[in-house]
Order: C-alpha cells, then structure tokens, then sequence
C-alpha cells in the first residue's frame, strides 16, 4: 500500500466516520436545529466522498447545492416558523421506536449483504479526472439530451407552482352575488382568507 | 460527434407530440401572462387544441416508421408507448374539460392550472416512453411534482394541504427507493443506465446473486406507488378526499395509465430474466388491492373515498393482464386502460357537477337525485355499473377481457379471485345506483331537495357538460363496438419489439376462429 | 329472424323514456310488447317441426378476439320459453297498473328485462349469454328495490348477492370449459367439451350447476327466493318467478345436460335427489306459510324440482316433460301473483287467516277467487289443465329411470293439492267479514290479463299436443345425445354378436 493509498483510506475511513455519526444524529437528535446543522455535515462528508473518486465537479455541485442552497433553505424555514411545541408523550413509543430499529437494522444487513456479495460489473473505461466537467457537458448534450432537456420543464412548473403556492391569494367577495355563484356551493372555496379579506361572511353551507 | 450528425442520430421527430404538449403549456403560461385574467376565458381550449394536436401528432406516428428509438436510447416511441400516450392525452382532455368550472369556482386562478397538468402529461407521455433510468427518473418525477402542486391547488382548503402533504411525502419517499433501485441496477449493469443493456446484463450475472432481486423489489416499490397498488395505497383515500376533484380525476386515469407503461417496459426490458420473481410480486399485489380495495370500499361513505378504493381494486384487476404476459394480457391491459378511462373520468365528471351544485360529496346526499337532475343521474350509474362490470357497458368487456387473458396463461386463482371481488364491487357500485334511483321523493336528501335549477348556460359548464356526455356514450357504446379498440390495443403489442421478445410463444394459445355451420351439429339421424 | 326479438323492446325501452305522456305509457309498452309476441308466434309457425337442430340461426363476427359473435338460433328448448316471455311482459305490464308511480321507468325496465331474457334464450355463443344473463340483474334490483314491499332493500340486495354469484359460477364455467377444453372459440358449435378429462368436467359441471341452481331456484340455494318473490310486486313477481327462474333451467338443460352428456348422467341421481328434496321442502313449506303470497313463492321451488328430476332423468320423454313443465309452471306462476296481487290490493292484506269469503258474489271477489281456484287445481295437476299435462310427462319420463324419486314427487304433487285447498278454503269460502268487508270493484284491467292466462292453461290442458309438439325433434337429439355411449355399448355389443 503506498501513501495515496493510506490517505485515501484513511480520509475515506474519516468521512465516512462523520457521515454516519451526523446522520444518526439527524434523525435522533430531539432538537430540530441541530439535525439541520448535522444534514449539513452530511451533506459535506458526502462531497468529500465524491472528492475521494474524483469527481470534482459533482463535489462542488454537492457543497453547492445541497449545503449551500437546500441546507441553509432548511435552516431558513426552521427559523421562520419559530415554533415551540412539546409533543404530548405517547404510550408505549418504545415499541414503535424498537420496531423501527429492527426494522432499519434489518434493511441494513439485508442492503450490506447485498452489497458485499454481489458480483458487481465495474465499468472498464478510464476515469476522466479533471475533465469530469466536459464529460458531463458532451452527455449533457448527446445520450442525455432528453432528460435534460425535460428538466428544464421539470424546473419551470415546479417554479410556476413554488409561485402559487406562495403568493397571496386575490381573495373575491364572498358574498354570492352573481347568478353563478349561487347556483355554485363549492367546499374548497377558501374561507379563512375570505374572513380576512371579506370582513364577516358565513359560509354557504 | 459533430452537430450533424448528433441532431440526424436524434430522431428527435419521435417526440413531437411531446412538443406540441410543451408549446401548448408555454402558450398558456405566456398567454395568461399577456391577457390577465380575461384569458381564463380561452385557455382552456387553447389547451384543449394544443391536446388534439398531441393526439393528431400520435396518430400520424402509429402509422409512421419503424424507427423508434430517439435520443440515442433514451426515449424510444414504439407502437405500446404511442398507445399509452393517447391515453394520458386523452385522460388530460377530459379533465381540462371537466375542471374549468370547478377551478373557477374554486376561486383559483386557471392558467397555473391548466399548466401544471399540462406539465404533468409531459411527465406522464415521457414515462410512456422512456427506456433509460436517468430519462424515466426526470419523467417520473415530473409526473409527480405537477401532481403533487395540483393536489394542493387550493390551498385555502385545508384537506387539500394535508393530501398535498402526504401525497408529497410519501411520494418522495417511494422516488428515493425507486431511486436506490436504478442505483443498483447501475451497479449491476456495469454503468449501463439503458434498459435493455440492463436487461441483457442481469441475464448473464449467473449465480443466484441477491442484488438483482432487491433492485427489482426497489423498482416496484417506486411502480406500485403510482398504480397505487395495496400495499402501497396508503396515499391513495386521502389524497382522493382533500384534492380538487378533476385533479384526482387525472390522478386516477392519466397518471396511473403512464404508470402502468412504465411498469411494463421497465419489467420487460430490464427485467425480463427476472420474469418470474415480477409475476410473483406482482400477484401479490393484484391479490392484496383486490381483496383490500373492494373490502374497504364497501363501508364508505365518501363518494371520492369510494372511488379512491374502487381505483385501488381496478389496479388490481389490470395486475391480472400484467401478469400473464401474453400478447392478449398485454392487449388487456390497454384495452382496460382505455375503457378505465371513460368510466372513471365520467364518474369523477359526475362528482365534481354534484359537488359544483351542492357542495358535497357524501354519498347519502346523493338520495333521490334522479328527480331533479336525470343526466348526472343517468352518467353516474352508468359510469358505476361499468366500473363494476355488468354488460354491455365498456366495463365489462374489458374485464371480460382480462380475466379471459388471465385464465388462458393459467392464472386460475387470480381470475377467481377477480371474478369474486368483481361481485363484491357491483355491492358498493350499486349502493350509489340505489341511493340516486331508488329512493322515493321523500326519502330524498336535504341537499337534493335545495338542488339548484339545472342550467348549463353558466361559464365552464358546457365543457363539463360535454365531458360528461362523451364519457356516457363512450361507456355504453365502446363496449358494443369493442372490436377496433381490441384490434388497437393488440396491433399495439404486435408491433412492439420489446414485448415480442418477452412473450413466450408456448404460452399463447393459437386461437383460430372460423364460422361454424350450426345448422347441422346437431342434427340427428332417426 | 331472431334479431327483432331483441330490438323491438329494446326501441321500445327507449320509446317509453321518450314518450312525453307518463301516464300513457303503458299504451308504447304494450304495443312494443305485442309486436314482440306476434313476432314470437310468427317465429313458431315458420319453425320447422321435423328438424331437431337450431333453426333461424343467425352469425355475425362481433368482438372477434375474444371469441365473442353475434351468433343466435332457436331449437324446439328455447322458442316455446321466449313466446311464454313475451307474452308475461305483455301482462306484467298490466298487472297492478293503478296508481304506479314512475310508471315510465317501470315499464322500460320490463321491456329491457324482455330483450335480456330474449337474448339469453337465443344466444349461441357461452359469452354472449353470460351478456344477456347479466343484463337482467340490474333492471330487476332496480324492480324490486322501487315498486318492493315493505322490506324491499333488505329483498333487493339479498337478489342482488346471490343473481350476481350465480352469474360469478356460471362465467367461471364458461371459461374453464372453453380454455380447459381447448376450444378456438366461445362458440356453443365450436366447443370441444369431449378433450376434457373427466374431473374438470365435473368440476366444471358442478359450478355451473351451482350457478343455475341459485338462478332456478334449487334447496338449498333458494333462500333468496321467498324474500324477493314475496317483496316484489305482483309484476315483478310473475317475471322473476315465470320467466327469469325458468332461464336457471334452460341453463341446467343447455349447458349442463347438452354439453357435458355423460358427466350429466353420472351425477344425475344426486340430481334427482335434490329435486326430490327441492320438492317435499317446498311443498312442506307451502303448507306452514300463513302469508299467501309466500305460499305461492314456495310451491314454486316444488314445480322447479320436478323439472330437476326429470332433466337428470334424461329420456326423451322426460326432458319434454322438463320444458313442458316450465311453460306451465310459468304460466300458473304467473297468474297465481297476478290473482294474489289483485287479492293484495282489494283487500290490503295477504294473511289466510284474515282472509275469507272471497266467493262472496256481491261483494267479494267472485271472479278472482273463480280464476284462483283454477289455478290452484292447474298448480295441483288436475286432469284437464296445463300441470297436469306437464307434470304427467314429466312422471313419465322418468319413472324409467328414477322410479323412487319419481314416485316421491307423484305423492308430494298430492300435497300440493293440499295447501292449494287450504289456500281456497280459507280465502274463497267462508263467510265474508260484514264490518269490513266493502272492496272496490276490480278494473278491466285487473282481469283481462288473468282471463288470458286461464285461457291458455285451459286451451293447453285440453290440447296438449300444442304444448308439446315444438319440442320433440330437440328432446329427441337431447336423450339420444344423453344415451349415445350406452348406445354405441349397445351397438358394440350387437355387432360382435352378431357373425
């Protein structure tokens, strides 16, 4: 074994080593921040990986993204709600806690068996290492055109939807005036807003 | 790879339909955009243009060329993704009919709308196609955020938050196992992310190894979430509860035909040397959604939570033709798809005027309804009786069909199983038939007797008018006339190649069929 | 030829819904009703009496891969049962027609129940049947769960249940015949029933019979028969019991008897069996009924086991008898709901032990009571009536063959004569209650239709050459279709020795 090879596995041993310790805290932990913070570091042992196999690019679009964007955007809703709530103590929760540790210990051994015995077909073509960005870039644009391209309708609608479902809705008068809506009693009809926006108004059923 | 000669390898005229599809959402985005809100007023049938066109596009590509794979793999437009496609084409046709009222009434705005299902029947006419693990992810889960925004489209109601919620979530979670699947298959292929190369890769992995297994089992989790087949219905019920109606009306046609073309280029094609460990799991599921979807349906007492187990148990009964894996299974299942589609959509149609008039959807206020509004009555037990098989509506052909496919690749149990729940069904069918017709004037609901005058001059109402009268013919007559849907659906099959492969020629039984000349069969010499 | 029996109703089912006058609608019903019975009775004086095979067959390829035309014929099993149903939709429609409410749909749905059971009894094609056979199920729930009695749901859906398992087997039975069996098509001339080995035949067999045994109604598959027969009204009543029962039979002869000959005759003494239970049960429980109406009800479940024991028996003779035995059953069913309806509605009640003096000439019912001892004396098998006839045939032909059943059924035929007398005595003589007793005068129309149908059971009583001759030829080709091993055996063991 020489020295990359040390480094490599040592680093690997490291990070895998903080992936593990900061996921099981992101689902043990009790307090929501903290489980934030540890997705982040997550997230970042996660980059390093990428890093380990050479894969810049994906390393970097890794920290970008997910720690840069998704991470902080978590973070960001946790601090707008603001909201302290004990949860009432239920009966019994070791059970269901246990089960679910049988459960997740299970797929565990289930996945690693699988893993480890599996005869798997390692690709022979050459790692690119630095021109992992222009590899991506030419399948961006031959073999992977179509999903690409279909992303692109993927983001708008989901733009288009973030959109609606944030924007304040322009709220009509409730009152049934119209010939149409009275002969209309829909139950989605937003009510709450409407109190707001309408002053007092009872609802059509 | 010069520009030329990438844009010739593309074929990119294969995904036509899918382009008009697109530049119908940009035109009603960009539209609605230019004109305000006075555009409510033609959108829709700009969308409902730009779906034809779709439709026209397809028709001319099932009697177009042989060359079917574009975009190098990744998409590939044979004749069984050409059929799908019209499905969900169709599908979104009829709910774009029957929505606009419902939208405005909703107090939402439409374009939003009319553009999320658009950009869901992308999604879904992709997924009818694809055949490459990276293309169906995009496909799928552009299929599933557009259906995820639309479930919580009016969001002044909190049950659609709450569908919405856990429509998301749990959706999320059967992508990312989906996703560990097709990891796996990606490991076991040898970075091979085209189906067929996946395919002929686990057929030479000789040992029994594990690894294809649970990579299958993965997949199907991700498959049985969109068929919304027991085990995997949780969503199902409350999704169909909170939503606006017409989005559930597409969720239960549109999105569950896509997947169902999905399931089976993906089975067949990736894993067809696993063909018996498929056919396994899924009978376990048609057994479990039949059982669990007719039983639960009977004790309802929501008229969408009805439909949401009725659709869970006609999942099941479309498993049947999955499994048999013959050219008529195969034919079953579309040509079910295809009857599904009017009956259901007719039935949500029904709904959702009941709901524009009164406000509710319990099935018990629906006592007495033939007195004042004989079409919805009429549609709504047609629809129904479908659904449940009785002849000669549409239903029961199709059924028919399946079961018959089903019993001649010697499924008996299932086809006895089907044929059981199917009496099962025409119980909690008829229950809604009985409270509409049956009832005498003075047992009639509240909400029936304050049933507003029937007018279809109000905005939005003649679409859904029409909508409800296509669906009514279609169901009673596509059964009578069953023969040109059946030819299409076995064409489909006939010119697919990946199902050619599949299908085994022991199992399908040669049916040669000749007029006999009864006159003398049974004469009797004294 | 056949194809008018089933779109005159079916325009005429139409008509009525678009006819603008509700109240008038009776007159589109019987008009279409009429046409289809003229068209019936045309039909059998162009049938050929000489030819025991289909007759008026007709093909067209429909829904091709599955196996399913557009195929129909008629034999001398099937013509006689669709003249006797045009002729109980013609009086169904007029039966208890004061003061119906919707009367429009009422008669539509009879005038679609007339086209399904048309089409069952002609289709020649297994799928095609399971279509017609299937068609009635819901017009029928639809009769009975809106002009029911008092506890029409809880009737209504127990019909429902148990109409839908029957039709479940009887598809089931279908598709295993023709898979198991290899068969290119649904076809009833296409089958190859003969590639079949002998357990899935029985197997086979045994569902179906299951199938048209809830249909027909059989002990111990008939509990759904009581309740719907005595909540229906009188109309429905007299099409479930005259006409739709008897398809559960033409069923057991069709596609049981006629497609699997030799399973048939070897299960044909459990058969016999059953029928000779279905008719004590009936009768025993015809005698402890207090309810007249379900008097009625359960006497019907006797008729339909002699008709059981005379199918197994399986001569040429008794499957005659078997058919006559329906048409006679059907029509004295009939009349017997029409009579107890009228009876119902004059007098309010259908409980014996209220009921008396009927005979009452000024203010009883003398003519109902006239007509209901009638048919209580056709119901019995006395000599000179339409039951008699069959139910003569029917001892007959299988006395041969099940001497012990048979002359079981002869005795429990004389307590039928039993509860028929206690029947009469206690509605029709006596002395008539002078407190209560001022009934309303019965209608044109409650009695033209009753007339006719004594009309019929007296012309066939004394005629009963009219009776019997359509069937001849197809019971002859039947037996001898029943008995041909026993006849190659015998003609095997004439030829070796013979030198």
């Amino acid at each position: 074994m020489d020295l990359a090879h040390g480094v490599q596995l040592v680093s690997f041993g490291i990070l895998a080593a903080i992936a593990i310790v900061a996921a099981l805290g992101v689902v043990l932990l009790q307090n929501i921040v903290y489980s934030a913070f540890l997705l982040g570091g997550v997230f970042a042992s996660m980059a390093g990986m990428y890093l380990l196999l050479n894969g810049d690019f994906v390393a970097a679009a890794q920290l970008i993204i997910y720690v840069g964007a998704v991470n902080v955007l978590i973070l960001f809703g946790i601090m707008l709600v603001n909201k302290q709530q004990d949860f009432p103590a239920i009966k019994g929760m070791w059970i269901r806690k246990g089960a679910t540790a049988l459960v997740g210990a299970g797929l565990l051994v289930l996945l690693a068996g699988t893993i480890v015995t599996t005869p798997w077909a390692i690709s022979t073509a050459t790692p690119t290492g630095d021109g992992s960005t222009l590899k991506i870039g030419e399948h961006f644009f031959s073999d992977f055109l179509l999903p690409f391209e279909l992303a692109s309708v993927l983001l708008l609608i989901a733009m288009v939807g973030a959109i609606v479902l944030a924007r304040r809705e322009f709220v009509p008068e409730d009152t049934p005036t119209t010939e149409e809506e009275l002969a209309f009693k829909l139950p989605e009809r937003p009510r709450e807003t409407a109190a707001i926006a309408g002053g007092s108004q009872t609802s059509p059923e | 790879m010069d520009v030329v000669t990438l844009a010739s390898q593309l074929n990119a005229g294969t995904i036509i339909p899918e382009g008009i599809v697109t530049l119908t959402l940009l035109v009603v985005l960009v539209g609605d955009l230019i004109a305000g809100r006075k555009s409510a007023s033609w959108l829709p049938y700009v969308a409902i243009v730009g779906l034809l066109g779709a439709i026209a596009a397809l028709f001319v590509q099932w009697n177009g060329t042989s060359d079917t794979i574009a975009f190098l793999g990744a998409f590939n437009g044979d004749a069984l993704s050409i059929v799908f496609r019209g499905i969900v084409v169709l599908s979104t046709i009829i709910t774009v009919l029957v929505s606009i009222s419902y939208v405005r009434q909703s107090g939402t705005s439409l374009s939003e709308f009319l553009s999320i299902l658009l950009a869901a029947t992308i999604g879904g006419m992709f997924l009818c196609g694809a055949s490459e693990l990276v293309t169906v992810f995009i496909a799928l889960e552009t299929l599933s955020i557009a259906s995820y925004l639309m479930t919580g489209y009016t969001k002044g109601d909190v049950r659609s938050n709450e569908a919405a919620l856990k429509y998301l979530l749990i959706g999320a979670a059967s992508s990312a196992v989906f996703l560990y699947g097709a990891s796996l298959l990606y490991g076991l292929a040898g970075g091979e992310t085209q189906l067929d190369r996946i395919g002929i890769a686990l057929s030479q992995i000789e040992t029994p190894a594990i690894a294809p297994v649970v990579a299958l089992v993965f997949v199907i989790c991700g498959i049985a979430f969109k068929l919304s087949a027991a085990p995997f219905h949780q969503w199902t019920p409350d999704v169909y509860e909170g939503s606006p109606t017409p989005v559930v009306a597409f969720l239960s046609v549109g999105s569950k035909a896509a997947g169902f073309a999905f399931a089976v280029r993906m089975l067949v094609t990736a894993f067809g040397s696993l063909t018996e460990q498929w056919h396994f799991i899924f009978a376990a599921l048609a057994v479990l959604s039949m059982i669990l979807g007719n039983a639960v349906a009977l004790a309802q007492t929501s008229m969408k939570r009805l439909l949401a187990y009725s659709s869970i148990a006609q999942a099941g009964f479309v498993l049947i033709g999955l499994i048999a894996g013959t050219e008529s299974g195969y034919a079953s299942v579309i040509f079910y798809l295809f009857a599904y589609l009017f009956m259901n959509l007719g039935g949500f149609a029904c709904v959702i005027l009941f709901s524009l008039r009164t406000g509710t959807d319990r099935i018990s206020d629906y006592a007495g309804l033939y007195q004042k509004d004989p079409l919805l009555t009429l549609t709504l037990s047609i629809c129904l009786l479908s659904l449940g098989g009785i002849p000669p509506f549409v239903g029961f052909f199709g059924k028919i069909y399946l079961f018959w496919a089903g019993w001649q690749a010697e499924l008996y149990g299932l086809v006895l199983l089907g044929l059981i729940t199917s009496v099962i069904s025409i119980y909690y069918y008829i229950r809604v038939v009985k409270m509409m017709v049956v009832k005498e004037p003075h047992e009639m609901s509240e909400t029936v007797k304050n049933y507003p005058e029937v007018s279809w001059n109000l905005p939005g109402m003649r679409p859904l008018q029409v909508g409800i009268v296509l669906a009514l013919v279609a169901t009673s007559l596509v059964g009578i006339l069953a023969n040109p849907p059946i030819d299409l659906a076995k064409a489909s099959v006939q010119r697919s190649p990946i199902l050619q492969a599949s299908i085994s020629p022991a199992k399908e039984v040669a049916v040669s069929r000749f007029a006999p000349v009864q006159s003398s069969e049974f004469r009797v010499q004294n | 030829m056949l194809t008018p029996l089933l779109v005159i109703p079916l325009i005429g089912a139409i008509a009525i819904v678009l006819y603008p006058d509700a109240k008038k609608s009776w007159v589109v019903a019987t008009v279409f009703c009429l046409l289809s019975f003229g068209w019936s009775l045309y039909l059998l004086s162009q049938f050929d009496l000489s030819f025991g095979g289909l007759q008026f067959v007709e093909f067209h390829q429909w829904v091709e891969p599955l196996g399913l035309n557009y195929s129909f014929g008629v034999d001398g099993l099937s013509l006689p049962l669709l003249v006797l149903n045009s002729l109980l939709s013609a009086i169904a429609i007029h039966t208890n027609r004061k003061d119906l409410e919707r009367s429009r749909f009422h008669d539509s749905l009879i005038l679609l129940v007339n086209a399904g059971i048309a089409g069952a009894l002609i289709a020649q094609n297994l799928l095609l049947f399971v279509i017609f056979y299937e068609l009635e199920l819901i017009p029928f729930y639809l009769m009975i769960a809106i002009w029911g009695g008092k506890n029409r749901g809880y009737a209504s859906t127990k019909f429902l249940l148990y109409t839908a398992v029957s039709g479940l087997l009887v598809i089931a039975g279908f598709l295993g015949t023709t898979f198991l069996s290899g068969s290119p098509s649904f076809e009833i001339a296409d089958l190859q029933v003969q590639n079949l080995d002998s357990v899935p035949k029985l197997l086979l067999l045994t569902a179906l019979l299951l199938g048209f045994g809830i249909k027909t109604p059989l002990v111990p598959l008939h509990t759904w028969m009581p309740d719907t027969y005595v909540e229906a009204s009188p109309a429905t009543a007299i099409l479930l019991g005259g006409i739709l029962a008897k398809l559960g039979t033409y069923g057991l002869l069709r596609f049981g008897l006629q497609l699997f000959p030799d399973t048939w005759e070897l299960i044909a003494p459990v058969l016999a069996v059953v029928g000779t239970v279905s008719v004590i049960y009936g009768a025993m429980n015809a005698i402890a009924q207090q309810d007249i109406k379900r008097m009625v009800a359960y006497s019907s479940i006797g008729h339909m086991g002699y008709i059981l024991v005379a199918a197994a028996a399986g001569t040429e003779l008794s499957v005659q008898g078997a058919i006559a035995q329906m048409l006679a059953h059907g029509m004295i069913l009939a009349l017997l709901f029409f009579l107890v309806g009228v009876v119902e509605k004059t007098t309010g009640t259908r409980d014996r032990s209220v009921l008396n003096g009927l005979m009452n000439p000024i203010r009883g019912l003398p003519l109902t009571s006239g007509l209901l001892i009638l048919a209580g004396m056709a119901s019995a098998g006395i000599p000179g009536l339409v039951g008699f006839t069959a139910e003569f045939v029917v001892f007959q032909g299988s006395f041969a063959t099940f001497p012990i059943p048979t002359l079981i059924c002869i005795i429990s035929s004389g307590l039928t004569a039993v509860y028929f007398v206690i029947l009469i005595n206690r509605t029709c003589f006596g002395k008539l209650d002078n407190a209560s007793a001022y009934y309303d005068r019965l209608e044109v129309n409650d009695r033209w239709p009753a007339l006719v149908l004594t009309a019929i059971v007296l012309f066939l009583g004394i005629q009963p050459n009219w009776l019997l001759r359509w069937m001849e030829p197809t019971t002859t080709s039947l037996a001898i279709e029943l008995h041909r091993p026993a006849i190659a055996r015998v003609a095997a063991i004439d030829t070796i020795h013979q030198p």
